[in-house]
């Protein structure tokens, strides 16, 4: 089993992580923590206390946006998509955790510890 | 099932928020606790541990509650337009200001440039006789304001607009205070001659825009959508 980040490093992916999901659909709260976790086989977990500040401020930014909608089971959710803005501010956040990783890679051999 | 609703409100501070908002933030946050809930008693858990699982999602509600205000409040003690702009812009305009102030304190004399038609208006005459007046060696200086403005902008998260505003904010100043003194009668009385106003004005702002924008420039390449420090509480 993936060992699990720590939580400050967590912390610090949660942006990228977050958008990168709703860039594939729509999803309420519960089941982005889900997917982050099964997409990251348990290495990255967010509990809600964790989770939900990270939405609202994404919301405030603008980049995404929430609405509330019945989820498969018949339950109101509120589900957050992507917008434009977000889409837009995505580029450079991925491109920067690449130019993070890399750095990193040349200065500890991260990929191949 | 727990009312996870009431659960949540007894345990969350105020938010400081409007109360429909803040119902909403409760519905949402018991929302989850019930997908934890309902996740952990269909594994095999008893109600009692389900509902702890839940809880534990949680482990300091006053911290959510002031992390939550934070996350949603419009202002904070420092909004982004006053940190990618008025903050960037004002120090550059400070900056240009301060060499401005140090090349007359060195004695770095402004050259008089015709033509003569600015006329002050105490004088009550036509024939102007104060010259435009071009100070070179404060031109030279202000790619490093504009730099500094773009600099401090772009480093705040601000886009190319706010980079932009940043940088130029000292030129566009200078204008605006022109353009009020000008609408006081202050510089160029009404009845005077309207093409050399605006030769005026073009003078004022053009050749310090021109140097700030030289300074500007080299920061407006990189897209800074995404703010590098950006607020991870």
């Amino acid at each position: 089993m993936t060992k699990r980040i720590r939580s400050k490093i967590a912390r610090g992916s949660a942006e990228v992580a977050i958008l990168t999901l709703l860039a594939e659909q729509p999803l309420y709260g519960f089941e982005i923590g889900k997917r982050i976790e099964e997409r990251t086989k348990g290495a990255l977990s967010f509990t809600l206390a964790s989770l939900y500040p990270m939405l609202y401020e994404l919301e405030k930014r603008g980049w995404v946006s929430g609405r509330w909608e019945a989820n498969q089971a018949g339950r109101d959710r509120r589900y957050y998509c992507l917008t434009p803005a977000g889409k837009k501010a995505l580029v450079p956040l991925r491109r920067e955790w690449k130019v993070f990783f890399r750095a990193l890679d040349r200065l500890a051999g991260v990929a191949h510890a | 099932m727990p009312e996870w609703k009431l659960l949540v409100r007894e345990r969350m501070e105020s938010f400081g928020l409007a109360p429909a908002e803040g119902e909403a933030i409760v519905a949402e946050l018991a929302s989850h606790l019930e997908d934890v809930y309902e996740e952990a008693c269909a594994q095999g858990l008893c109600k009692s541990d389900a509902i702890e699982r839940s809880l534990g999602q949680v482990a300091d509600w006053r911290g959510l509650s002031r992390n939550i205000q934070r996350a949603k409040c419009k202002e904070g003690m420092m909004n982004q337009r006053t940190k990618t702009l008025w903050l960037p812009g004002l120090i550059s305009l400070t900056a240009a200001m301060f060499f401005l102030m140090i090349s007359e304190l060195v004695g770095l004399q402004p050259r008089f440039l015709a033509p003569r038609f600015f006329a002050p208006m105490h004088t009550g005459t036509t024939n102007a006789n104060v010259p435009l007046v071009a100070y070179l060696p404060w031109l030279g200086l202000l790619p490093l304001c504009g730099a500094a403005g773009a600099f401090l902008s772009r480093r705040a998260g601000g886009q190319r607009l706010a980079r932009l505003g940043a940088g130029l904010f000292p030129g566009i100043a200078l204008f605006c205070l022109v353009c009020f003194l000008t609408l006081l009668g202050q510089i160029v009385p009404f009845e005077h001659d309207w093409f050399a106003l605006v030769t005026a004005l073009l003078f004022v702002s053009v050749p310090p825009g021109v140097a700030l924008l030289l300074g500007v420039i080299p920061f407006l390449k990189e897209d800074g959508s995404a703010p590098l420090a950006s607020s991870q509480s």
